[in-house]
C-alpha cells in the first residue's frame, strides 16, 4: 500500500508537486492514511481550533464546535448546523441582468439573464467566493453534499464519533422559520 | 425447473442463464454468484495476461474496423468501438474509441436474448444482428449497434459487438446530428433488432435499404463492413485464446473480470468518497424560435432540467435519481433510459471504475427510472419523440458526475483525482457537393477535442479531451479538406474558454473555415450537448463557468478580393467585443454571435467563412486565488485578456520588457479590494430569499422556455415539485404558467 509524505500532499494541494510525483500518486494504490493527513494539513491552515470532521470544500469544513457539528469557513466564519444548506448562512450576490452579467461575461460570451442567473455565495468573514451557481430563477440552491457523518466514521473509518446526529436535511426547517 | 447459478450448464438456454445470473447477484451480492474469484486467486499471472490479451484483441478490432470503414468519422476520428461480451451479454472488455456505448451494446445483446431470439430466428456462427432504434434501447439512428455470437466447440460462448457512427443516418436533414428531427419518423433509417446477415455477410436487402435510404451509402456500407471486420477479428482472435488457455479458464475468467471490476468500483467508493446525499442541478438551452425549422410546432425555445440526485449508501452502493427531469422536446434531444445508463457507465468509468472497463462497476448502481414523459424516458408517454441526437442532454447531464465525484475525492484528500465539469459539445456538419463533384454530408470531428476539466492541482489541458470519447482527437485538418469543400484558415486556442477559477479548464479552440470549390454547402451548427443562451451550473468552489457557444459566419464575403490582393484574411475568432467576422472582412450577411444550434438560412458559397468555436472545460476555485504567474503566463500566450486578468483574477501587471509581468504587491491590494467589494454588494441570503420568492411567484423575468421547463418538471415529478414550492414558500397549488399557445 502506498504512503505519501505530508509535505508532498501539501505540494499537491498547492499545485506545485512535480508532474512525475503527481503521476505516481495517480497511478499508485491509494494510501489509507490520506484522509487523516489531509485533515491534519487543513487543520494547520485554518484560522480556528475546532477539530475538522470533514473538509466539505477546500474552503468550508464541518467541525466539532463544542459538541455541535457546524460548517465553518477557513477564516472561522460559522455557517451553522451542517444539515442545513450552508448557503442559507452566506452572503449572496446575484447577477440577473445584463449590467451585472457583463462584469463577468462580455459581448457574445454573455448568457441570457432571462434564462439563467449567476448566484455568487460569499463568506461574510473573509470575502471568499465559496460557490457560484448558474441556474434559472426558481431553482432552489443546490445542497451539494449532506454527509452521513456517523456512518462514515463508524462503518467506513472504523472509529465512531463520540456522539450521534440524525442524518436528515434540515434546510426546510430553516425556511419554515423564515416563512413565519 | 428454472435454472439457478449452480445448476446452469452451457446447454441451459441463454435467457434462463441470464435470469439465474440476476438472481445470483440479488442473493449473493456478487455477479454470477461469484463469492470468490478463484481463477484470479489460483493463477493470478495467467488471469492478468489473458485480460490484456482480450483487451488487445478488442483494440486490434478497432484498428482493423476503422480502416476498413473508410468513412472519415471512423478512419480519421476513430469514432467507433468494439467489445467482447459473456454469453449472457455482460461487457467483459472493450476497445479504445467511443466508450460511451459499452453499456448499450451489452443491453442490446441482453435484449436479443430476452426477446427469445435464441429460439427464433436462432443464434449461429456468422450471424449478424443490429439495432439503432431507440424504441428498443438504441441511442440515436446514426449509431449502428452490431453484435455477433461467438461459437466454440458448437457452444455459444461469447459475443463480439461494435458500434460505429455513420456519416448520414437518412434522417430528414442531412448528416448524423439530427437536432432538428421533429419526431421519430424523421430520425432516419431504422434497424429494429434485426438479423441483418448470416455466414459473415450482409443480406443483399440490407445493403439495398442503406443504398436507398441514406445519402452517403458508400460510407455507410463501409462502416457496416468495418463493424463486421472488427467483430470477426474479435471472434477469430478469441478462438486462438481459447485454444491456448482453455475454454474453462477463459470463460471463468471473463465472468471474474466483470465481478472484479464491480468490486474495484465499490471499494473505490468506500475508500475514496463519503456516504451521504449529493444534489447537483444542471440546465441546458435549445433556442429555436424564429429559426429555420421543419414543423410549426418547432418554432419554440426549450430549456432542459437535467438534475442529478445521488446517494452513497453505507454499503457503498449508489442510488441515482433524475427526479425533476423536464418533459420531452419536439426535437431530436430525447434519450431512452437504456442509452442514458450506458452513458452513465462511461462517465462512471472515467471517475471511478476504470481499472477494467466493463459492465461491472455500474451494477452497484440503483438507477431509478427517470420520470415517464421526460427527455430521459420519453417512451411510451411520448411515443413519437425524436432522438436524432440523444446524446445532447445526456452528456450535459453526465458532466455533473465529474464535479460530484471531484467533490467527494476532495473530502477524502485525494486531490489528484479531482475534476471539474466538462465543457459543452457543439458540432459542425456539412452537406453539399464537394470538390470532386461528389455529394457528401457528415460530421467534422472538431468537437472531439475539447479542453479537459480543471484538476484539483492544475489547469485542464487545452484541446485534449472529450467527454464521450477518450480519443480526444479532432483529426487532421488536411484530411477534413479532402472530404469537405472547405479550407482551414485557422485552428486556434480560444482565449478565456475554460471558465475562470483558481484552476481553469483546458481551453477549447476555434476552427475558421473558408468554403471553397462547391456549388453550395450547408453548414449545420449542431447540438450534441451545447449551450448558447446559458452557461453550465459548474461554479465549483467559486469559479465562473465556461462561456456559451456562439459561432459566426459570413456569407458572400470579400475573401476572394483579399486573396487576390494578398491581404490578411480572417484566421481567428477575435475578441468577444471585437469579432473578426465583422471587423476583418466584409460580407453581405455577417453573423458574429449566432445563437446555436442552427442550419444556415441558405447554402454557403465559395469564399464564405465559418467561425466555429469548440468549448473549453470547467474551472474550479475562487478566481482571485489563481496564481498570478499562471495569469501572466496566459496573458503572454494570448490565452486570456487584461480585462479578465484584472477584473476577475485581480491580477495587476506591468510590461517592463515587452513581456507582461505580475505586480505582486499591487495584486495583493487589488484582491483585498475585491474581497471587500464582494462583501459590500452581497446581501444576507435570507434578505435575498424574501425578495426572490416574490419574483419566483410572480414569474418575473423568466423566459417562457424556463417556465415551460419548470411546469413539466414539477408535473412529471410531484415530489420534486413539492420541494420547489416548499423552498420558495409558494402556495400548495402553485404552478408555473407558460405562455398560451
Amino acid at each position: 500500500m502506498a504512503s505519501f509524505d505530508k509535505a508532498d500532499i501539501e505540494k499537491l494541494i498547492d499545485g506545485v508537486l512535480p508532474w512525475p510525483a503527481t503521476q505516481d500518486m495517480l497511478k499508485s494504490s491509494k494510501d489509507e492514511d490520506r484522509f487523516d493527513k489531509y485533515v491534519e494539513i487543513m487543520q494547520a491552515r485554518v484560522d480556528f481550533e475546532d477539530p475538522i470532521l470533514l473538509p466539505l470544500t477546500p474552503m468550508l469544513f464541518i467541525v466539532n464546535d463544542n459538541g455541535s457539528r457546524v460548517v465553518k469557513c477557513r477564516c472561522g466564519q460559522c455557517f451553522g448546523d451542517y444539515r442545513v444548506n450552508w448557503k442559507l448562512s452566506a452572503l449572496i450576490y446575484v447577477r440577473d441582468d445584463e449590467e451585472k452579467m457583463e462584469q463577468v461575461y462580455v459581448g457574445r460570451e454573455m448568457p441570457d439573464p432571462g434564462w439563467i442567473q449567476l448566484r455568487e455565495y460569499i463568506c461574510a468573514g473573509c470575502g471568499a467566493q465559496l460557490e457560484v451557481e448558474a441556474v434559472p430563477r426558481g431553482c432552489p440552491p443546490d445542497f451539494e453534499f449532506l454527509p452521513d457523518l456517523d456512518t462514515f466514521y463508524r462503518d467506513w473509518l472504523g472509529r465512531p464519533l463520540p456522539d450521534t446526529c440524525e442524518f436528515k436535511d434540515a434546510t426546510l426547517d430553516q425556511i419554515n422559520e423564515w416563512a413565519k | 425447473m428454472s435454472a439457478t447459478a449452480s445448476t446452469m450448464t452451457s446447454n441451459t438456454p441463454l435467457r434462463d442463464r441470464m435470469h439465474a445470473n440476476d438472481e445470483a447477484f440479488k442473493t449473493t451480492g456478487s455477479l454470477f454468484g461469484l463469492t470468490a474469484l478463484t481463477r484470479k486467486e489460483d493463477d493470478p499471472g495467467t488471469y492478468e495476461a489473458v485480460w490484456h490479451i482480450l483487451s488487445n484483441l478488442c483494440n486490434t478490432a478497432w484498428a482493423t474496423g476503422c480502416k476498413v470503414s473508410s468513412s472519415p468519422i471512423a478512419a480519421e476520428g476513430g469514432d467507433a468501438l468494439w467489445g467482447l461480451h459473456t454469453a449472457t451479454g455482460e461487457a467483459v472488455c472493450i476497445s479504445r474509441g467511443i466508450s460511451a456505448h459499452a453499456g448499450l451494446l451489452s443491453d442490446m445483446i441482453k435484449h436479443f436474448i430476452e426477446l427469445g431470439y435464441e429460439d427464433y430466428p436462432g443464434f449461429k456462427q456468422g450471424d449478424i444482428f443490429e439495432n439503432n432504434d431507440p424504441h428498443y434501447g438504441g441511442i440515436h439512428s446514426p449509431d449502428f449497434d452490431m453484435c455477433m455470437p461467438i461459437f466454440y466447440q458448437d457452444k455459444l460462448v461469447a459475443w463480439a459487438s461494435c458500434v460505429s457512427h455513420v456519416s448520414d443516418s437518412g434522417s430528414v436533414t442531412p448528416g448524423s446530428i439530427g437536432f432538428l428531427n421533429p419526431d421519430c419518423y424523421s430520425d432516419g433509417i431504422p434497424i429494429s433488432m434485426e438479423r441483418v446477415g448470416e455466414h459473415d455477410a450482409f443480406y443483399p436487402w440490407y445493403e439495398m435499404r442503406i443504398r436507398s435510404r441514406t445519402r452517403t451509402p458508400d460510407f455507410v456500407m463501409g462502416d457496416a463492413r468495418g463493424r463486421l471486420a472488427g467483430c470477426i477479428t474479435v471472434r477469430e482472435r478469441l478462438h486462438e485464446v481459447l485454444d491456448k488457455y482453455s475454454l474453462d479458464f477463459v470463460l471463468d475468467a471473463m465472468n471474474e473480470y466483470v465481478e472484479d471490476s464491480r468490486r474495484y468500483a465499490v471499494k473505490r467508493v468506500k475508500t475514496q468518497t463519503v456516504p451521504g446525499r449529493i444534489r447537483k442541478s444542471q440546465f441546458k438551452d435549445l433556442a429555436m424560435k424564429g429559426k429555420r425549422v421543419l414543423l410549426a410546432k418547432q418554432d419554440i425555445d426549450c430549456m432542459f432540467n437535467l438534475p442529478m440526485d445521488l446517494t452513497i449508501n453505507a454499503d457503498a452502493s449508489v442510488d441515482l435519481s433524475l427526479a425533476g427531469a423536464s418533459g420531452t422536446v419536439p426535437f431530436g434531444e430525447n434519450i431512452s433510459p437504456t442509452a442514458l445508463k450506458s452513458g452513465l457507465m462511461m462517465g462512471y468509468s472515467h471517475v471511478v471504475g476504470f481499472d477494467m472497463f466493463n459492465s461491472g462497476p455500474t451494477t452497484a448502481w440503483n438507477v431509478e427510472m427517470p420520470p415517464g414523459g421526460s427527455w430521459a424516458n420519453p417512451y411510451p408517454v411520448d411515443y413519437q419523440a425524436a432522438s436524432g441526437v440523444a446524446w445532447a442532454p445526456a452528456v450535459t447531464w453526465l458532466s455533473n458526475l465529474y464535479e460530484v465525484f471531484g467533490r467527494l475525492f476532495q473530502m477524502r484528500g485525494f486531490v489528484e483525482e479531482m475534476a471539474a465539469g466538462s465543457g459543452s459539445i457543439m458540432t459542425a456538419e456539412f452537406a453539399g457537393i464537394n470538390q470532386t463533384g461528389m455529394y457528401l454530408t457528415g460530421l467534422t470531428l472538431e468537437q472531439a477535442s475539447q479542453g479537459s476539466p480543471a484538476r484539483g492541482y492544475s489547469d485542464g489541458q487545452n484541446s485534449a479531451w472529450c467527454i464521450y470519447t477518450p480519443e480526444g482527437d479532432f483529426g487532421n485538418a488536411e484530411v477534413g479538406e479532402l472530404y469537405y469543400p472547405i479550407l482551414f484558415l485557422g485552428r486556434n486556442v480560444a482565449p478565456d474558454s475554460g471558465g475562470f477559477g483558481k484552476f481553469r479548464g483546458g481551453l477549447g479552440h476555434t476552427a475558421v473555415w473558408m468554403v471553397y470549390n462547391t456549388p453550395g454547402l450547408e453548414y449545420q451548427c449542431g447540438d450534441a450537448g451545447m449551450r448558447s443562451k446559458t452557461v453550465g451550473n459548474h461554479g465549483m468552489y467559486g469559479a465562473y463557468p465556461t462561456v456559451p457557444d456562439r459561432p459566426g459566419y459570413g456569407h458572400k464575403t470579400n475573401l476572394k478580393e483579399l486573396i487576390e490582393e494578398q491581404k490578411p484574411l480572417i484566421h481567428e475568432r477575435g475578441g468577444p467585443d471585437n469579432p473578426a467576422v465583422t471587423s476583418k472582412i466584409t460580407a453581405e450577411l455577417a453573423e458574429d454571435s449566432a445563437v446555436a444550434p442552427f442550419v444556415t438560412p441558405e447554402a454557403l458559397v465559395d469564399y464564405d467563412v465559418i467561425v466555429h468555436p469548440i468549448s473549453g472545460a470547467q474551472a474550479m476555485g475562487d478566481p482571485i486565488e489563481r496564481d498570478p504567474e499562471s495569469v501572466v503566463n496566459d496573458l503572454n500566450e494570448g490565452w486570456t485578456t487584461q480585462r479578465v486578468a484584472r477584473e476577475i483574477h485581480g491580477v495587476v501587471t506591468t510590461q517592463p520588457n515587452g513581456h507582461v509581468a505580475a505586480d505582486h504587491e499591487a495584486t495583493a491590494k487589488r484582491r483585498q479590494q475585491i474581497r471587500e467589494d464582494r462583501k459590500q454588494r452581497a446581501v444576507p441570503f435570507k434578505e435575498w430569499w424574501l425578495e426572490e420568492r416574490k419574483k419566483v411567484e410572480a414569474q418575473e423575468n423568466m423566459d417562457n422556455a424556463v417556465r415551460v421547463m419548470w411546469e413539466s418538471s414539477m408535473r412529471l415529478s410531484p415530489e420534486y415539485g413539492e420541494g420547489v414550492r416548499k423552498f420558495w414558500n409558494l402556495p400548495e397549488d402553485f404552478t408555473f404558467t407558460p405562455d398560451a399557445g
